[in-house]
């Protein structure tokens, strides 16, 4: 389980001070979307089916930093669209590592080789590429709907690597995933040279096209059970180890709608990354006035019911790990193991 | 009515169980522009992206046709709503993605993978 020491360490006190000044509602992670438009279209994916105009908008750069200012996470996610076509995403990376927040910038790395020819990032320990990368050359390329991009993919993570850049990939997976695959997969990430990897079931995005291969929560335990049995020694994950624990059906949580708040050109998204029920302008509002009680397992919203991505349950198993001297006692164990 | 699928085109009479109210939840959930008439008679055509009921002078937001925005409009100003633009989200089923694959391999030809591409 591999996270940079000065980044564990930076949570790590961001979410003991919330506790001892007895906060119950904070962000761990912004997820921000300066943008809609993307150079692939993902049958899994139901963030891009937006009429020209939306599609067009590229969000301000003040008001993108105004809402990591608003919201105050350690961490950011900058995800879209394919946020390497935001006109600004040189100035918005140099803005958020002058403000010291360990980001991740989501993309496919179809243009990454190209951007990085043109000098517009400077590698630093703030800042990481996140490549998407669904599996296997033949299981990613499917899952992207378009052949050729995961060797695109692997050339940039390698030029990326080269360069002294920082690399992780994320990985998201339908009940279409083999575990053998999918472990093979982790070890060809492993041998380019990433840095860690991170995993989530797919999202049900009810505006996707593919709605067949979305993962119901049973079929969630066993396929990352299947995956994550006898782990790899070299195996690093960018991810809580009991979130991976809770992804295998060995920890039981709620989720943290606000944990990981999502920011884009309509406003904060109500309640959660994945559900699209309204916008508030502020976080602030976000937190005030989204109706809570009615989202999550608990609340038995059917909308509710089959998820467990990461943006609604890492904070979950984050804030666990310091909640009680258990939460602690099993992240240190699993870490030390090197298996979740 | 028509079906959540098939909205495009629709103009929905507002009467009986096809409140305002009904109209413009669907409208929030559809993925393409809109035409809104105002109590006035005018009319705006935008996509709505937000909906807030639970306060004391219920709104909806838009972005018109031209990507101005985002315009508040109250709920209680509006009349009526037609579902005249494209549904970006219809027509997405998993079976029309892999027709769309398998035609692609034969032609040779990449369609259009979003409303941006298709406007050009
Ligand atoms: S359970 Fe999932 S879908 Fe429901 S509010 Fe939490 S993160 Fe969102």
């Amino acid at each position: 389980m591999s996270v940079p020491a000065s980044q564990m360490w930076t949570v790590a006190s961001y979410v003991l001070r919330q506790r001892l000044t007895r906060k119950k509602q904070y962000p761990l992670v912004l997820m921000l979307e300066p943008l809609f438009k993307c150079n692939l279209a993902c049958a899994g994916c139901g963030k891009i089916q937006y009429p020209a105009q939306v599609l067009k908008k590229n969000m301000l750069l003040e008001k993108a930093l105004a809402a990591m200012d608003e919201c105050g996470a350690p961490m950011i996610s900058i995800a879209g669209g394919e946020p390497l076509l935001y006109p600004q995403i040189g100035e918005l990376v140099e803005g958020l590592v002058e403000r010291r927040k360990y980001i991740y910038l989501c993309t496919n790395a179809l243009v990454l080789k190209e951007k990085l020819e043109q000098h517009i990032f400077k590698p630093s320990k703030y800042f990481s590429f996140s490549v998407h990368m669904d599996g296997i050359r033949e299981d990613h390329d499917e899952s992207v709907c378009r052949d050729g991009t995961y060797d695109i993919a692997t050339e940039a993570i390698r030029e990326a690597i080269k360069r002294g850049f920082r690399v992780t990939t994320n990985t998201t997976l339908f009940n279409t995933a083999q575990p053998l695959n999918v472990r093979e997969f982790f070890d060809e990430m492993m041998d380019l040279g990433v840095e860690a990897m991170m995993l989530s079931p797919g999202y049900s995005y009810a505006k996707a096209p593919d709605q067949q291969h979305f993962l119901h929560k049973g079929e969630t335990n066993k396929l990352f059970s299947e995956i994550l049995l006898n782990p790899k020694k070299n195996w690093k994950f960018n991810q809580s180890p009991l979130f991976l624990q809770f992804l295998m059906g060995k920890q039981d949580y709620e989720c943290t709608p606000w944990g990981m708040p999502l920011y884009n050109n309509f406003g904060w998204q109500r309640p959660c990354y994945l559900l699209q029920e309204g916008y508030a302008e502020t976080y602030k509002e976000l937190l005030e006035t989204t109706p809570w009680e009615q989202y999550g397992k608990k609340s038995g919203n059917p909308k509710c019911a089959d998820c467990m991505v990461h943006s609604g349950y890492e904070a979950t198993a984050v804030n666990a790990t310091f909640a009680s001297f258990k939460g602690f006692k099993d992240t240190v164990a699993a870490t030390i193991r090197g298996k979740p | 009515m028509a079906d959540e699928k098939g909205l495009q085109g629709w103009a929905p009479v507002i009467s009986g169980d096809m409140t305002i109210e009904r109209v413009i939840d669907l409208a929030f959930d559809y993925r393409g522009n809109t035409t809104i008439v105002k109590s006035d008679g005018t009319e705006v055509v935008g996509y709505i992206f937000n909906r807030n009921k639970g306060v004391a002078e219920p709104f909806i937001q838009i972005f018109d046709e031209k990507g101005n925005g985002p315009f508040t409009l109250l709920i209680s100003q509006i009349q009526a709503i037609r579902f005249t633009g494209k549904d970006m989200a219809a027509g997405n089923s998993y079976a029309a993605y892999m027709e769309r694959k398998q035609r692609q391999k034969e032609t040779g030809i990449a369609e259009p993978l979003n409303a941006l591409e298709e406007e050009a």
